[in-house]
């Protein structure tokens, strides 16, 4: 009972926390539904441009080879706005991020969930990924 | 079995919600402004015009939907218990962005993440951004209009993106219209108001626009020049900005939010009113009129706050625009994969 308690209250915060749909642009244009991604990277820089920033990581594979990876973070307004400055992510850090690779299969990904190594969220919010964002309209 | 237990939970969330929202007392059809609040004496500039200049946000009413549910009826505001309701859930949301660890079973998606969301300070007392007619809703659109091609990005789902042209003129950065840049949307909904004797300019930080409204009651531009965000004309309706803008490109962006959903035509008029009604708040509702694309008219209403701190900042939408290129590189990819699939048929 005590863990149904808890999954209805995770239920209720998630269903409570999402976004309109309105991001700038299309995203399941932009990203697969079918190509998850989930990986360590470590930052080699920041974009801070609009309309939306881009975090740059080289992601090591088991075989050692390093990719580098682009993920798409808020816009810069909406960053600054939540307490984040261009020394927020210093070049060298390490971050886990969970998102989907780009339609193209390039190494592209929105940053769904994105943490510290440790698990300490990256931004500010919450960083549950919105399910109810599709590209679309509340206009009929 | 996580997800159907989710499932379930959510479906008996949503019940609940609808069954408490068909129980309660339906509040006054109120399509008006809220009035003033009492003995406040709206400021005026050194010229004698009343004064509405500050940075101003729609920020509050994020996540109102411009059209009312159905099962709402003709109830415009939510009851105290629900407002009261809504502020624990902003409360919830508040805890849930300061905990510093994400939750273990966060769910990951294709949409915006919630990170990237700007927050309303609180909870919006509409039940939806149309006001008038009464049941909250859009009118009919009439035959015509509900055949026009709805742009990628701008409401429709099933696109075929064979260039840039095919998208919204939201995501191609270049403007959302005049309703698509002031409605609320998860972030930049900046509007920075400046008066100068026979003008007002209103600064939009979301693509970046500048309406600049002159108001010595000349008269429209020639109905041959034509523009996305319009020909607009201000005066004093007391201490109520009324802006009318007219003459508009025919068929660019729609009245909803970033300028989506159905495009307006060249007959579209907007009668918008800007209505200080204490320091830190303008009730701002829009008159839409375009009889080429809906039955009626209709009115759209939300409040505008100043915040402290709040600013605009400058949003150079195409600076650096790569989900433009992933996205028409994303049609192409799934072409190509059609056809490879088609052939091994």
């Amino acid at each position: 009972m005590r863990k149904a308690l808890v999954v209805l209250f995770a239920a209720v915060v998630l269903l409570s926390v999402t976004v309109p749909a309105f991001a700038h642009h299309a995203f399941a244009a932009e990203f697969d539904a079918a190509k998850p991604v989930k990986f360590k990277g470590t930052v080699t820089k920041m974009e801070w441009i609009n309309p939306h920033a881009w975090i740059h990581i080289d992601v090591k594979g088991e075989d050692g080879k390093v990719t580098p990876w682009m993920i798409e973070a808020a816009a810069p307004n909406a960053l600054l706005r939540r307490g984040w400055t261009k020394s927020s992510l210093p070049v060298g850090t390490e971050i886990m991020v969970e998102g989907y690779q780009a339609k193209d299969g390039a190494n592209r990904a929105n940053g769904s969930i994105i943490t510290f190594t440790d698990g300490k969220k990256l931004f500010v919010g919450s960083s549950a990924g919105d399910p109810g964002a599709a590209p679309g309209t509340t206009f009929k | 079995m996580k997800y159907p237990i989710l499932i379930a939970i959510a479906l008996l969330s949503a019940t609940i919600s609808l069954e408490a929202q068909q129980k309660a007392p339906a509040a006054g059809v109120k399509t008006a402004a809220a009035p003033p609040a009492k003995g406040y004496v709206t400021p005026k500039t050194p010229w004698g015009d009343p004064d509405i200049q500050g940075t101003w946000t729609s920020d509050d009413c994020i996540g109102t939907p411009l059209n009312r549910p159905a099962n709402l009826g003709n109830k415009a505001f939510y009851t105290e218990q629900e407002l009261a309701q809504r502020e624990g859930q902003l409360a919830r949301q508040a805890a849930a962005d300061s905990q510093e660890f994400a939750p273990t079973d966060a769910r990951v998606g294709t949409g915006p993440p919630s990170h990237w969301a700007e927050r309303a300070r609180r909870p919006c007392k509409q039940t939806s951004l149309v006001v008038d007619p009464p049941n909250g809703r859009t009118p009919d659109m009439l035959p015509e209009a509900r055949s026009r091609h709805v742009p990628e990005g701008a409401g429709n789902n099933n696109p075929k993106a064979d260039s840039w042209e095919d998208f919204s003129y939201y995501i191609r950065c270049i403007s959302r219209g005049v309703t698509g840049s002031i409605l609320p949307v998860i972030y930049g909904n900046g509007q920075q108001i400046v008066q100068g004797k026979g003008y007002v300019m209103i600064l939009q930080e979301m693509v970046h626009e500048a309406r600049v409204i002159p108001l010595d009651n000349r008269p429209h531009e020639s109905s041959n020049i034509r523009s996305y965000m319009g020909d607009a004309r201000g005066h004093w309706d007391g201490n109520t900005l009324v802006v009318e803008t007219t003459n508009f490109l025919n068929g660019k962006n729609g009245i909803g939010l970033n300028g989506g959903g159905t495009p307006t035509t060249d007959a579209l008029k907007l009668t918008e009113r800007y209505t200080r009604t204490d320091p830190n708040t303008i009730q701002y509702e829009v008159t839409v009129d375009d009889p080429k694309t809906y039955v009626q008219p209709f009115k759209v209403a939300f409040p505008l706050t100043q915040e402290p701190g709040y600013e605009n900042f400058e949003y150079a939408c195409h600076e650096g625009n790569y989900a433009m290129f992933d996205s028409l590189s994303g049609a192409r990819a799934q072409e190509r994969a059609a056809a490879e699939a088609a052939k091994k048929k």
